[in-house]
């Protein structure tokens, strides 16, 4: 069989005050697995979609064995070959329509000009063929919102194989499967790689995967790649793990003192329903900031919004000074003076149609009301307050919260948990999308929340981060905790190692 | 009229204006589009009826039709501030005419205790309502849809299948009735002015408790953004419980007086009002820029589609006409509302 070569000469992409890409050579040829790893933000996902002709407007060429080639669209890139299955598969599926229709979904709309009627017979058995071929065991008149994640995804691929494909792109795709379902999928793959000549581009956070399944690895940090290799026996994922991080951190934040007390909060066994947050015992002192580091999708915000009483509690308990808490509903942990700033600010932390005064309010409305009637002007005085003690930069405290930046927005959702005076506050991500300046502020609230003797939960993928400001630090993996470390005595490394499912003999 | 409530959320004001993307002039149209069009409508009829159209007595009649649809609109106000939604309000209402009345003719109870009767009976209906939404976890419009049919099977099995008025006996060989005549006061509730009063009272608590108690704001910040609300600490599902017993409890008043006004509880004599009172919300929606359904909108919009249609028959347009006016203001509306609105 022909081999055919797909590579990136100098291609760089430019988002608005990102440089996502910057002069990337890629290289890959049918027949291998190749895999490309990187800490969040180093740009996979970015040249994937480039190579998928799905981020239109890159420098540099694209070529396909030395002939150059134009991917601005989806469809330039489905016509050569290049099959991509992203992360999300529920965006790609249609759940209502039968595993025959979704397999044959692009089959249907490119080729059945003239032809008005579906003829299900033919759609059926070629679907059949597809799913037979990758030895996938699934009834294709089943609905595909009935099926398993795992088995989405192979119907995914199935559609990916259906039409021409000599390049298959697999975004992320075991970070939802379960151990034996991602051994199915590696079993998928390998027979794919054998028996159809076809190239996977296997992009992947957990290391152990690559050396499992991958023949090369390309590692990419900051929009570049800085390495690439074959992978060998003696690859260990301490190697990779180095070449991630490199030895450059941009940014540096003081590390303030805090006078640390006892130990007040204490959750033992903590378990979701989804089995997303898998049995998590963490405990915190007063005064201290405990980070909870991993990857994305290792299950930190499941924990955050379970301990919260967002998400289903499954199992476990938790204490506040040596008193159990039962929290079923955020109402209630806020009643218990839990405080949780999510992740995703604008869905889920500001009331971003109502005001910065009512905003900063809401979680202890009782305090400006009189027979439930809210005393504005005391709600506003008090709004002022904290607008300047925070530096939220707002035109008014009557401005809409939509109006606001980022950083200000998430400023917002501080001050609101600063207002109710809480015992215990959780942060998700609390930096994501906000700018370095705004970073700066919310680390500050953060030493002063912990200075007034306040426990403080850091959760984030930013490991930088969680070395600049905690105390200590735990990793999650899989909705598990691998590992509990001393901040001032762990390196990037040995959390990253962790956070990759790597074990303790490594380091 | 400019209103602001003190937390500076516009309730007729273009608070936000400044901030906008849109042009000043064009937010200004928008935003009073409603009011603007009242008032032309108002001028334009005056002009080609003069005081055919603009006597005391017209104006009274324009605020009494305007009533109902106003107490109506003010329940689905209050429903949909939290981004509830109710069909089965004027069946229900119905059903607590069917109930107000019949305690009243048949069973004898004073007025006040068959208004009493006619609210706690639409407020034991409606924990079925809330049952569907919140226990069940049926969409609002899907569980009120279903329900109607419901209100309308229950309710006409309750008063035999036709109407209770004087002079009927009791169905199902339930004897004859305790009064055979209706007081003056039961007929005063809906006459002007005290319908008038009614309707105001019902605007002005509406107003109050969405904009200047906690509960309302919070039903306001639910409607915004329901997640966040929750992780705010705002107990949703509490809360969704009061708008609806507060529903309950407008669409009852709403029940009693039309029954009041037609001097007796028609077969299904409420069920007409849903669309009227829905549209007066989503024209009212947008008045001062509130985006939000608020009472003082609701009251704007329920006037403006009385105004054209009492103006329309001034003018001795045909009577079979008049929705077809009623459906372009609505339409009108939903375009100034979403034609504005970004894609995707």
């Amino acid at each position: 069989m022909d081999k055919i070569t797909l590579g990136t000469r100098d291609v760089s992409i430019e988002f608005p005050g990102v440089k996502a890409l910057s002069n990337v050579n890629f290289e890959v040829t049918t027949g291998e697995i190749k895999a490309v790893v990187g800490a969040n933000g180093a740009g996979k996902s970015t040249l994937m979609k480039v190579l998928a002709g799905a981020n239109p407007g890159y420098t540099g060429e694209i070529y396909m064995n030395n002939e150059v080639v134009n991917l601005q669209e989806p469809a330039a890139a489905k016509k050569l070959g290049i099959q991509i299955v992203y992360q999300e598969v529920d965006t790609a599926l249609v759940p209502t329509l039968s595993v025959a229709e979704n397999v044959m979904l692009n089959d249907s709309v490119m080729n059945s000009k003239g032809s008005a009627f579906v003829n299900w017979q033919k759609m059926n058995r070629e679907a059949r063929e597809v799913l037979d071929r990758l030895h996938i065991k699934v009834d294709v008149r089943k609905l595909v919102g009935d099926l398993t994640l795992a088995q989405k995804q192979m119907v995914l691929i199935a559609r990916a194989i259906q039409s021409a494909c000599n390049f298959l792109i697999l975004d992320e795709p075991t970070a939802p499967l379960s151990d034996a379902e991602t051994d199915e999928l590696f079993k998928l793959v390998r027979h794919l790689q054998k028996t159809e000549n076809i190239a996977i581009i296997f992009i992947t956070h957990r290391i152990n995967e690559v050396l499992k399944i991958c023949e090369n690895y390309t590692v990419m940090r900051n929009g570049m790649i800085v390495d690439n290799s074959p992978v060998t026996p003696d690859t260990t994922t301490k190697e990779i793990v180095e070449k991630m991080l490199g030895r450059t951190f941009e940014e540096n934040f003081p590390k303030e003192q805090v006078q640390i007390g006892e130990k007040y909060f204490e959750v033992k066994n903590l378990r979701d329903s989804e089995g997303k947050v898998d049995d998590v015992s963490i405990y915190l002192k007063r005064g201290e900031i405990v980070g909870i580091a991993g990857l994305v999708g290792a299950g930190k915000s499941e924990f955050c919004k379970t301990l919260f009483g967002a998400y289903k509690k499954a199992g476990g308990t938790v204490t506040l000074n040596g008193r159990d808490l039962k929290i079923r509903n955020p109402s209630e942990a806020l009643k218990n003076r839990l405080a949780l700033v999510p992740e995703e600010r604008r869905k889920e932390g500001a009331l971003v149609n109502e005001n910065v005064s009512f905003n900063l309010a809401v979680a202890c409305i009782d305090k400006f009301c009189k027979l439930s009637i809210i005393n504005s002007s005391k709600m506003n005085n008090d709004a002022k307050s904290i607008v300047a003690d925070i530096g939220i930069k707002t035109p008014s405290i009557k401005q809409f919260v939509r109006n606001l930046s980022g950083g200000n927005q998430q400023k917002v959702v501080v001050g609101k948990w600063l207002a109710a005076d809480c015992d215990v506050y959780i942060f998700d991500e609390p930096t994501k999308g906000v700018d370095v300046g705004a970073k700066q502020d919310i680390f500050r609230l953060i030493y002063d929340i912990a200075k007034r003797g306040k426990g403080v939960i850091y959760a984030s993928c930013e490991n930088s981060e969680i070395l600049s400001i905690t105390d200590r630090v735990y990793v999650m993996y899989d909705g598990k905790i691998m590992a509990e470390l001393e901040t001032a005595k762990t390196t990037e490394d040995e959390i990253m190692n962790y956070a990759v499912g790597g074990k303790a003999v490594l380091v | 009229m400019i209103v602001t409530d003190n937390q500076g959320a516009p309730i007729l004001s273009g608070g936000g204006a400044a901030v906008r993307q849109k042009s000043g002039v064009a937010t200004f149209l928008l935003n009073w589009a409603a009011v603007i069009t009242l008032i032309l409508s108002f001028l334009i009829f005056t002009a080609l009826k003069g005081n055919e159209f603009l006597s005391g007595s017209n104006l009274v009649n324009i605020l009494r039709g305007m009533a109902i649809t106003t107490i109506f609109g003010i329940a689905a106000t209050v429903t949909m501030a939290p981004d509830g939604f109710d069909m089965s309000a004027c069946t229900l209402a119905s059903c607590s005419s069917y109930v107000f009345v019949s305690t009243y003719l048949w069973y004898g109870l004073s007025l006040g205790m068959a208004i009493i009767a006619a609210i706690v009976a639409t407020l034991i209906f409606y924990q079925l309502t809330m049952f569907l939404i919140l226990v069940c976890k049926v969409p609002d419009m899907l569980a009120t849809c279903a329900l109607m049919f419901v209100h309308q099977g229950l309710g006409q099995w309750y008063i035999g299948g036709g109407a209770v008025s004087t002079g009927m006996s009791i169905p199902n060989g339930g004897g004859t009735p305790a009064k055979t005549v209706l007081s003056s006061g039961f007929q005063a509730i809906g006459k002007a002015p005290m319908i008038i009063y009614i309707m105001l009272a019902c605007v002005l608590l509406a107003f109050i408790f969405l904009n200047y108690t906690k509960h309302g704001r919070f039903l306001y910040a639910m409607g915004g953004n329901k997640q966040a609300a929750r992780l705010s600490g705002i107990n949703v599902k509490r809360y969704r419980y009061l708008a609806g017993m507060i529903t309950a409890v407008f669409i009852a008043i709403g029940g009693i007086v039309v029954a009041s006004r037609a001097s007796s509880a028609q077969v299904g004599g409420c069920d007409n009002y849903l669309m009227p009172s829905l549209a007066a919300v989503f024209v009212g929606r947008s008045v001062g820029g509130a985006e939000k359904p608020n009472a003082l909108g609701t009251l704007v919009g329920a006037a403006l589609v009385t105004t054209l249609e009492n103006g329309l028959t001034v003018c001795a347009v045909q009577y079979f006409i008049l929705p077809a006016v009623k459906g372009a203001v609505l339409a009108l509306a939903l375009v100034a509302a979403y034609a504005t609105k970004k894609d995707q």
